[in-house]
């Protein structure tokens, strides 16, 4: 669709998902990050990736998928969102697509809830469709100064 | 070169002005903070041209005027005082003490560049001269 | 170039309103109270009209109308006020604050690139309205009678000098203070040895007070080449040469300043006009340039490298002694490279301290509102001295120094009718001191005269036991969800619970936390806080396979440990949990007499087990127990560069931050001391 906004596609188990191209600051491949003990099962660890040090989500255990071995494809897709930088772990992303306001719906309920709110819309692109995620539900909501 | 001499407290107002006049060759800048680092560098000689703001906090800019014009090598300085918007009485004044020309906040880089001509034209280079006559 | 290109100048816009912005508000409030108790105020109305007249300036070069709006009302008010023909009131004041807050909040929209909002209406109309306003016109500073005193100074001074500053000589002479002239010539060669105008100001602002410059013509010759002089008069009970010295010149040229008991009085009208931008009583020009707080953290990135670089170096130098290379003369450099880096590296953290008494510059506002909403009136006393801490620890307590001034407000202090019954005096008082407590550590205290802490109402609450001490106190009070009030009060609302204080002060920066309080008198906290987290010497050290790190100053040993020394207490020890099986409380270790607990660490990290003779162990102290960790191996000492852990996915008890040893990934910097209190109460559930 012509005149809408530009989003990063990945895949997490075959599927497809969006993010905002303007909440993306850049895409990394995947060379292991530093485990922190302690932390969520969805948190993998630290990446350092060009003079920051950005926590890494596993967005396969997020979406409570089961785990799998990394490809060459694996991606990490460092994002922005509320002051915070994180990096989420997808299994390849490749594409970037415009995408407007009037491609996206809002999403079933069954989905919504399934999805534990994850998914903020669905997308129709061309015969795929696409899920528009929530990065705030992603990376939670805790500010970086408090409770 | 022609040696301008940039008075105001403000660091990013003087650079504003300088950058103003980026566009013409064959000047060379000094800065000043205050109005008695002002008159201690023009005392010292070798300048050309000052702005000067009028609002500082040691000493005013009328008396760095009034101080510079008493000055028997400084009495044909060329002085270009600024000052912000709506203060007409402080034109006169200014204009009184022995002030060359006037300029009010905000002005644009084309203001500043033909005051400065104004008032160095027969200093200034010849091309540059020729230059700024074709702006239209 | 037809316009300026306004983004290049944004940064540099947004520093000075900043500046100018926070001087307005601490005159504002320093005004406020001078009005109260009748002090002299001009300084503080001239000082702020400036603020305002620049503001004005700046803002209308960068095109943020709505701020030049609000700057050229204010500024009007207040260049009426210093002239004397209106007078300010407290209400003044608060209309005053309100447009500096205006301003403030449009500064903020441009920094963020939004549409600034329009100059509000009522604002303006209130601003307008104090314009108006009829004050006794009173011109400033006459004195009524004759002057029976009057200084012996060059006619020619004494007519450039403002009433204000006349007194202020005239009182310090009178009360035995000590007065000078001091003469300056500038000139190319004092230039060049260092000593211009503004150097010498400053000079002479560190050991006296410089009530004003004067410049005046005299003929050029080879000692004033420029025809002119500069004549300071200054207030000094410094010795005639250390002036002399500071000034670059001799003794010739000071001339103590006297009264005399003449009769004769000069006419105030015969003064010279000072309406026009009087001058100011001059302030030393500290020498102080404001920085991007990003350049600073870039140089330390920079500083980082070669802190790793050095590191790689020293190895190599080690591998080549290993090899049997006469490295002599390497190392003795290598060791230069390692003390420069050292004092860079103390100079870039030095530029990065923040003066303590500018941090806490918001905090009277703060309690002005809160006192003003809660109906409790309460004076803010903030003593910080020359104390200063890096931004970075700076920028992470104060939101616990907030929080601890709020609840004092909110709930220590009681309400004037309360406190005159109790016999106290109707205003309350919160007391923020700062200072050095030894060579790394700042102690900051925030007390109050208010209530006390009830223990035992709290720990009924809580279902809790009654502390006994208080270290039992804070323990309770520091409870995660334990809400300092059952009706959460409008002005603390949902704010941080004293967990998070704790929290701050202790884990995230390595401090400490305690309280001192006596029901119905009043309490105290006090925080120790490391003077910066920047750089540390640590230990790097191999767990499971992993790398890590831990400061050298919190380990008091490295031991082999040998197994005779470790003891196996009969209590069974593995807990299956959730799948893992942990050996937390393992062993004992025995060591000179005492007997220590000795924790895996792998285990507590949840690394894989690995091999069980591990033979090293560290030792730590917490609150004075000792606790041993066992580690596979040490890998060295180093300074490394730590980064604190600031995204909450990542933020655990024990992981003080992050530092990178020359490998490119994330190395944990663990914080043993946390650890061992997660390591103890694991043991103990």
């Amino acid at each position: 669709m012509k005149g809408g906004l530009l989003h990063v596609l990945f895949k997490v188990a075959d599927t497809d998902y969006a993010v905002r191209a303007s909440d993306v600051l850049h895409m990394e491949s995947y060379n292991g990050a530093t485990k922190v003990p302690g932390t969520q099962s969805h948190v993998t660890g630290l990446m350092q990736i060009r003079q920051r040090v950005v926590p890494i989500i596993d967005l396969r255990t997020r979406f409570g998928l089961p785990a799998e071995a990394r490809t060459i494809d694996s991606r990490v897709v460092v994002v922005q969102w509320s002051g915070r930088v994180v990096g989420l772990l997808v299994d390849s992303a490749r594409e970037v697509m415009e995408l407007g306001g009037d491609a996206f719906s809002a999403p079933p309920d069954v989905i919504t809830q399934r999805a534990h709110g994850f998914v903020a819309a669905l997308a129709q692109a061309g015969t795929r469709l696409v899920m528009l995620i929530d990065l705030g539900k992603i990376i939670g909501e805790e500010a970086l100064n408090g409770e | 070169m022609l040696k301008i001499l940039v008075v105001d407290d403000s660091k990013v107002m003087r650079e504003m002005i300088i950058a103003c006049l980026r566009g013409v060759p064959g000047l060379e800048f000094s800065q000043a903070a205050s109005g008695l680092e002002a008159i201690e560098r023009l005392s010292l000689g070798g300048f050309d041209l000052v702005f000067l703001d009028l609002n500082m906090p040691d000493i005013g800019g009328f008396e760095v005027v009034e101080f510079v014009r008493s000055q028997d090598t400084l009495k044909a300085l060329p002085i270009i005082v600024v000052t912000t918007r709506g203060e007409e009485s402080t034109r006169t004044r200014a204009l009184q003490l022995g002030a060359s020309r006037f300029m009010t906040k905000p002005f644009q880089p084309d203001a500043v560049v033909a005051e400065l001509r104004s008032l160095l034209h027969d200093r200034l280079q010849d091309h540059v001269q020729d230059r700024l006559t074709e702006v239209p | 170039m037809t316009e300026l290109d306004r983004d290049e100048f944004t940064a540099g816009y947004l520093i000075e309103a900043d500046e100018h912005v926070r001087s307005a508000i601490a005159n504002l409030l320093t005004l406020e109270q001078a009005l109260r108790s009748g002090s002299p105020q001009h300084r503080h109305i001239r000082e702020l009209f400036r603020s305002l007249h620049t503001l004005k300036g700046l803002s209308a070069m960068v095109g943020v109308d709505p701020i030049v709006d609000i700057a050229h009302e204010m500024e009007t008010i207040l260049r009426d006020a210093e002239r004397g023909s209106t007078k300010l009131t407290v209400e003044a004041v608060e209309v005053l604050l309100e447009g500096i807050r205006a301003i403030e909040l449009r500064t903020s929209a441009f920094a963020q690139k939004q549409a600034i909002p329009v100059a509000p209406t009522h604002l303006l109309e209130a601003l307008a309205a104090l314009q108006t306003s009829q004050g006794s016109a009173r011109t400033l500073a006459t004195s009524a009678g004759a002057d029976k005193d009057s200084l012996v100074l060059d006619a020619q001074l004494l007519a450039k000098l403002s009433p204000p500053e006349l007194e202020q000589l005239m009182a310090s002479i009178a009360a035995g203070k000590h007065a000078w002239r001091i003469d300056f010539h500038p000139s190319p060669e004092r230039s060049a040895a260092g000593f211009t105008i503004s150097t010498v100001r400053e000079r002479l602002s560190e050991i006296g007070e410089i009530v004003k410059v004067l410049p005046l013509s005299v003929p050029r010759d080879a000692n004033a080449p420029g025809g002119l002089v500069f004549a300071l008069l200054v207030l000094s009970e410094a010795p005639p040469a250390q002036l002399a010295s500071a000034s670059g010149t001799d003794a010739s040229k000071l001339t103590p300043i006297a009264l005399s008991r003449a009769a004769v009085s000069s006419d105030a009208s015969e003064r010279g006009s000072y309406e026009s931008d009087p001058d100011d009583l001059v302030q030393g020009n500290r020498g102080v340039i404001r920085v991007e707080l990003s350049r600073l953290d870039d140089a330390l990135d920079k500083l980082a490298a070669l802190v790793v670089t050095r590191f790689k170096l020293a190895n190599c130098v080690n591998e080549l002694r290993d090899r049997g290379v006469d490295v002599r003369e390497l190392t003795t450099i290598a060791g230069e490279v390692h003390r420069q880096l050292r004092d860079l590296r103390r100079a870039i953290t030095r530029s990065r301290m923040v003066s303590v008494g500018e941090l806490l510059e918001r905090v009277p506002l703060i309690v002005r509102a809160m006192s003003r909403s809660t109906g409790k009136q309460v004076r803010l006393s903030v003593d910080a001295g020359k104390a200063e801490l890096d931004k970075a620890v700076a920028e992470r307590v104060f939101p616990a120094i907030v929080h601890l001034v709020r609840n004092a407000v909110d709930h220590a202090i009681e309400t004037p009718e309360e406190r005159v019954r109790l016999g106290k005096a109707p205003e309350g008082t919160i007391t923020v001191t700062c200072f050095e407590h030894s060579d790394a550590q700042l102690e900051l205290r925030i007390s109050d005269d208010g209530r006390g802490i009830d223990a035992a109402a709290i720990s009924r609450r809580a279902g809790r036991e009654v502390p006994t001490d208080e270290r039992g106190i804070l323990e309770l009070i520091t409870m995660p969800g334990l809400s300092t009030l059952d009706v959460a009060t409008s002005t603390s609302g949902r704010g941080m619970g004293m967990d998070i204080v704790r929290r701050i002060a202790v884990d995230m920066l390595g401090g400490d936390l305690t309280l001192q309080t006596t029901p119905g008198r009043g309490t105290t906290f006090t925080m120790r806080l490391p003077l910066s987290i920047s750089i540390l010497d640590s230990f790097s050290f191999v767990c499971g396979t992993q790398a890590f790190a831990v400061p050298v100053a919190i380990v008091d040993e490295i031991i082999d440990l040998t197994l005779e020394h470790v003891v196996v207490p009969p209590a069974p020890v593995a807990r299956a949990r959730a799948g893992h099986t942990r050996q937390l409380a393992a062993r004992l270790l025995k060591r000179r007499g005492e007997v220590i607990p000795l924790f895996e660490l792998a285990s507590l990290l949840q690394l894989e087990a690995a091999d069980p003779a591990r033979c090293k162990a560290f030792i730590v102290r917490s609150h004075g127990q000792p606790f041993a960790f066992s580690i596979d191996r040490v890998l060295g000492q180093q300074e490394i560069v730590v980064r604190p852990i600031e995204d909450p996915l990542v933020r655990v008890r024990g992981v003080a931050g992050t530092t990178d040893l020359g490998d490119g990934r994330p190395t944990l910097v663990l914080d043993l001391v946390g650890l061992s209190s997660v390591a103890s109460a694991g043991a103990m559930a």
